[in-house]
């Protein structure tokens, strides 16, 4: 009993367990960014490209549409409020129709769903957006 | 393994973590028997460095909640082979091990969202087949189920499966039909009735400590509908739903049974042998538990019933102290932070991230702040700390859910899992190397002259 005390011992646990907690908190920070890596794996890096504007796709399902929840918002009233909708699966991206107004295009023809290659060009309302590879991933 | 550092010292410093607690125990400890404080320790540290060497091949894209979980879950171990006398658990250490294998169970079986869509009505005849066996084999007499040995609380599971209505039925919300000139979604519709139907038959039961989780659950998955594009909620019918569940909660008081009205309104000091005496003798062992405790093994809380589930909390401060339960409780919240280190990548995902940490949050909420007098009383556990067989492997399962929220799978079903893009699209050849390339992007963001708007999943 003298060569400890049971105060000491508890400051020590309970500093153990605060460090441990610090240590896995940095660890799960730092396993963020391999979250990203693996999810440009899982889309293929791609982005979409509007006249200088460039939208990345960070989620497996993107709506593209004039209302503020959209993920790609186009404020344009030739743009449907939720006009439509990007999916992923396999690395491969789909569009789809949710039903809009004008309709959307892809290379000039107009679609309901379709599976989309890199450079296709996607024509909503009056905007137009590129599907295209994101630049650092090319230059590899 | 993509970090091997981050595995290393996360591995050491869980480990330092129980070896400073056995130390604790061994030095400040109350035992007669030396021999049950090795077999405490081998049974911690060897399951510590087992489920490291298991983690190798674990396939995950993440393991910061694997990390958590075997930590909290050892600290668990230990806390509850110290109540009253240092014994080893070996109930506990069972439950334990049930509970990090529902852990891979739950990651697996929901991990990918496309698949799990599809199973959807299953999970509907799921709740409705549990809530048969509520009613057939529980009913108002108990809420346990038992068999020769042990029993089964199946509301627990009912959690899990509620959660999973939440978040397999979220991407649903373009699908509206016009009925009588509204326009509805029949997913939402059901999804109400399950969960109404869920809380009469506890309420039935006379569980009525588990209703605010399933409320909580079923909220969590309300707020992310109306974060959902499709579903044009406006201010008023937030009003409207948030005066309906109080209004809901005025009349079910009014009609509650009496022992319920007695629980919310009772003086513990006043009757502290009759429905107070739980909550009077928690408070107690809180204030002569202090900062740093009695130390292990001894509490007197242990002769209170409940003291290892229902008043857990004031048992660990009675015999670790009050910074040590509040850091227990806060390794639990930490747990349930991943999905902001790593946010959702799909609707599914988030609802489902978002239905776990609503009913843990709501379950640690009950059982703390019940223990210190701050609300009414109920009979809910703390996920991993309490004991109870059913709440440990249910808690386990929402541990996977998280797993899976952080590690998801895109691929389509029934396709070989694979790296390369398909063949015919332009962008296989650099679909592995792009993830040596990755940019700082978040889930969205314009790169140029617009700010970076705020991805709906980073909110979970």
């Amino acid at each position: 009993m003298e060569y400890y005390s049971p105060l000491m011992l508890c400051v020590i646990t309970v500093a153990a367990l605060d460090i441990c907690a610090l240590v896995l908190i940095i660890a799960a920070y730092r396993e963020k960014s391999s979250g990203r890596k693996r999810w440009d794996r899982i889309s293929s890096s791609m982005e979409l490209v509007e006249q200088g504007y460039t939208y990345q796709l960070g989620c497996d399902e993107i709506l593209i549409g004039r209302h503020a929840s959209a993920d790609i918002r186009l404020s344009d009233m030739s743009v449907s409020r939720y006009h439509a909708m990007l999916t992923v699966a396999d690395g491969v991206w789909t569009i789809s129709d949710l039903g809009s107004k004008s309709g959307v295009y892809v290379n000039g023809v107009r679609i309901k769903k379709k599976t989309l290659h890199e450079n296709d060009t996607i024509t909503i309302g009056s905007r137009q957006l590129v599907l295209r590879k994101r630049r650092n991933a090319r230059d590899e | 393994m993509s970090n091997p550092f981050s595995y290393i010292f996360s591995c050491l410093f869980v480990l330092l973590a129980h070896s400073t607690m056995l130390f604790n125990v061994y030095f400040n400890g109350s035992y007669t028997d030396e021999h049950q404080v090795f077999v405490i320790a081998a049974a911690v540290i060897g399951l510590d460095i087992v489920y490291f060497f298991l983690m190798l091949f674990f396939r995950q894209h993440t393991y910061n909640v694997d990390f958590m979980l075997i930590l909290i879950l050892n600290m668990s171990n230990i806390f509850q082979s110290c109540f009253g006398a240092v014994e080893f658990d070996h109930r506990h250490y069972i439950t334990s091990l049930a509970a990090l294998l529902a852990s891979r169970v739950g990651y697996h079986v929901c991990r990918n969202h496309k698949w799990i869509q599809k199973q959807k009505v299953f999970i509907w005849i799921g709740i409705g087949l549990l809530a048969a066996v509520i009613f057939a084999f529980t009913g108002s007499r108990s809420m346990w189920i038992t068999f020769e040995k042990f029993s089964i609380q199946p509301s627990e599971f009912m959690k899990i499966l509620l959660i999973l209505a939440c978040a397999t039925s979220i991407t649903e919300q373009q699908n509206k039909h016009t009925v009588l000139g509204f326009s509805i979604v029949w997913e939402n519709v059901i999804l109400f009735f399950i969960a109404a139907g869920i809380c009469l038959l506890q309420w039935w039961c006379r569980d009525l400590g588990s209703i605010p989780t399933f409320m909580a659950i079923y909220a969590a998955g309300f707020l992310l509908r109306i974060c959902y594009p499709k579903a044009k909620f406006s201010r008023k019918t937030l009003f409207i739903a948030a005066g309906a569940v109080l209004l809901a909660g005025l009349v079910a008081l009014h009609f509650a049974p009496d022992y319920v009205r007695a629980r919310v309104f009772v003086n513990i000091w006043d009757d502290t042998e009759g429905d107070g005496f739980q909550q009077s003798r928690a408070l107690i062992a809180i204030a002569e538990g202090g900062w740093f405790g009695k130390g292990p093994g001894k509490g007197a809380l242990s002769g209170v019933f409940a003291h290892d589930s229902d008043i857990v909390f004031a048992s660990v401060c009675e015999e670790w102290g009050l910074l040590f339960a509040l850091m227990s409780v806060l390794m639990i919240l930490i747990l349930l932070s991943a999905p902001l280190f790593n946010p959702p990548r799909s609707y599914y995902h988030g609802t489902m991230a978002a239905g776990v940490c609503a009913a843990f949050t709501a379950q640690m909420a009950l059982n703390i702040f019940g223990s210190c007098n701050l609300i009414p009383f109920t009979g809910v556990t703390i996920p991993f700390i309490s004991t109870g067989g059913s709440s440990m492997a249910a808690s386990g399962f929402m541990a996977g859910m998280l797993i899976a929220a952080q590690s998801p799978e895109f691929h389509k079903p029934g396709k070989k899992k694979t790296t390369k893009s398909k063949p015919g699209s332009s962008t296989k050849t650099a679909a592995g190397r792009s993830a040596k390339t990755a940019s700082k992007s978040g889930t969205r963001s314009k790169t140029k002259k617009k700010p970076a708007s705020s991805g709906r999943r980073a909110a979970v």
